[in-house]
């Protein structure tokens, strides 16, 4: 029998403000992975400033691949090929990961692989298990709110996309609105399992389209803060935000359903930083196992940003000979399909 | 002793291979933006031309600011990324420091760089390259009243300010290698940027507190 040769994709993530590197074995399995993450630097300012994630990154950049390597126990001889995010995200802290890909590539005489973000947090799915096609990927992100058919690997057709905020920018807003802390995802999540849904909100985008918008149910979450405080009536900030995420489930919910109508598949995954949510995990596992479609969930290391999807992607196209050159540079907004 | 050396600290590529005491290969050329695009690129063709490969390189000696803030992180990623991978040696210099070193016939030698909204980083050198004020980003005026109490000074630089006596910068690479040759060497890790100035978040945090 002859033995297929093992592929190694040494990928590099820095398009927002974590800095990482990890290394991944046939698309498929971790060997390492490492992430300096600047979100405690960031909270001070209640997001990401542009200028200072570039400047940790430059501090961390060649750290984390020296780490990587170290954890994996491998040499950069033993690298297929280098895997980098070209965009989406902040064009200074791209140039950072892409800078240093390209020069590994140069050095070492090795492929170089542009990725672009959101297919890497798409294939964060097939860490552990290879995705079954045809599939309906749902992307909720801080920057993207995304409804996704693959008919097969890396053919991407959107099929739907929020009109204004992303569902995760709309998280941090509302937190900011709440005194929460950066990022506001999580501790919404926290508290929406303490509160009661009792505050009748406006589902947003309830059509039959694949859209999403975001920014009339933040508009109406600030009115309502904003009311209360007037009115002198005092807060409960869990009702609250029970209320915000059920309504935004109830919209994520509503599009899952309008796309699995008109779009029959096999699998069902969901993919970027609010995958982690759990409210969301849970709904839409109810919804998958009502439909009687697969599904699978990244683990919560995978949904926040992370090198090893960017090597996992990588790998499908390593196959796919889709390769960059020294030319490569970022875009801060590029399609997806 | 074979020298790489990296600037892409304003809008230009300046990059040289020196090889002992001989300037073999350099690049002079305006990018703009796309300095991200076409550095490496233009390092590979340069190396090409002397049939050399990167790996035969002893050191390298990188501009690490002060200047454009993406500028200088294009040079500064790629000089520590190549000094980590093939372990070289690496040192880094100031850009003020190179312009001022490759200007000469003057008692005081100014370099400045234009940081927009009427400032910019500047330092002051005699006619030996000894520093009489350190870089320091400092308002346009200032400079324009340092000058007013000396004689036979010139100011370099590539930006379009309203000043007497200046000249274009025009790096003699040659000699700024020379200078710093046997400058210390630090850990690939560690170098970074010198920006001389906090991020406009980080100001108005500390006016706040």
């Amino acid at each position: 029998m002859i033995k297929v040769k093992d592929t190694y994709i040494l990928g590099i993530e820095s398009s927002c403000d974590e800095t990482s590197c990890a290394i991944v074995k046939n698309g498929v399995e971790e060997i390492a992975t490492v992430i300096l993450s600047q979100i405690d630097i960031h909270a001070n300012y209640g997001g990401v400033v542009p200028e200072i994630a570039s400047r940790h990154h430059v501090q961390n950049i060649t750290i984390v691949i020296e780490q990587c390597l170290k954890k994996a126990n491998m040499e950069m001889a033993m690298i297929d090929a280098i895997a980098v995010t070209y965009g989406p995200g902040l064009v200074g802290s791209l140039l950072i990961g892409i800078e240093a890909a390209k020069t590994l590539s140069y050095v070492y005489n090795k492929p170089l692989i542009p990725v672009h973000h959101i297919a890497g947090h798409i294939y964060a799915n097939n860490l552990e298990k290879p995705m079954c096609f045809p599939l309906l990927a749902l992307v909720i992100s801080g920057g993207h709110t995304d409804l996704i058919y693959m008919d097969k690997h890396l053919s991407f057709k959107k099929l739907g996309s929020t009109l204004d905020d992303a569902v995760g920018e709309c998280y941090d807003k509302i937190a900011r609105v709440l005194d929460l802390p950066y990022p506001g995802g999580p501790s919404i999540d926290q508290m929406a399992k303490k509160g009661e849904n009792i505050y009748a909100l406006p589902i947003p985008m309830n059509d039959n389209s694949y859209n999403f918008s975001f920014s009339g149910l933040k508009s109406a979450v600030i009115n309502l803060v904003n009311n209360e405080k007037k009115h002198g009536k005092e807060i409960n900030k869990d009702n609250i935000a029970c209320s915000f995420q059920e309504t935004v489930i109830a919209t994520i919910n509503k599009k899952v359903r309008n796309a699995l109508a008109n779009y029959p598949v096999n699998y069902f995954i969901i993919a970027g930083g609010v995958a982690a949510n759990q409210g969301i995990r849970n709904n839409l596992q109810f919804l998958c196992k009502e439909k009687k479609i697969n599904y699978n969930f990244p683990k919560l290391k995978y949904c926040t940003d992370n090198a090893t999807m960017i090597a996992a992607a990588g790998y499908f196209l390593f196959q796919d000979k889709r390769f960059g050159d020294l030319t490569l540079n970022s875009k801060s907004t590029i399609n997806l399909d | 002793m074979k020298i790489l050396y990296l600037d892409t600290s304003s809008s230009f590529l300046y990059s040289g291979v020196v090889i002992n005491n001989k300037l073999e290969a350099s690049i002079k050329k305006e990018f703009g933006k796309t300095l991200s695009i076409y550095t490496l690129t233009e390092i590979k063709k340069m190396f090409s031309s002397i049939k050399m490969s990167l790996n035969d390189i002893d050191k390298i000696i990188v501009v690490n600011g002060p200047g454009s803030f993406t500028g200088i992180r294009i040079a500064i990623t790629i000089a520590k990324t190549i000094a980590w991978s093939l372990r070289k040696k690496i040192s880094t210099i100031s850009s003020l420091d190179a312009m001022a070193l490759s200007t000469t016939g003057y008692d005081y030698i100014i370099p400045y760089i234009d940081a927009k909204r009427d400032y910019g980083y500047f330092g002051v050198y005699d006619k030996n390259n000894n520093t009489i004020l350190p870089n320091k980003y400092i308002p346009l005026s200032f400079l324009k009243n340092y000058i007013k109490e000396i004689k036979n000074y010139i100011v370099v630089t590539n930006d379009n300010i309203d000043i007497s006596n200046k000249i274009n910068y025009d790096p003699d690479i040659l000699n700024i290698v020379n200078h710093y040759a046997l400058k210390e060497n630090i850990n690939a890790h560690l170098v970074n940027p010198n920006y001389l100035k906090l991020t406009e978040a980080e100001e108005n945090n500390d006016k706040r507190n």
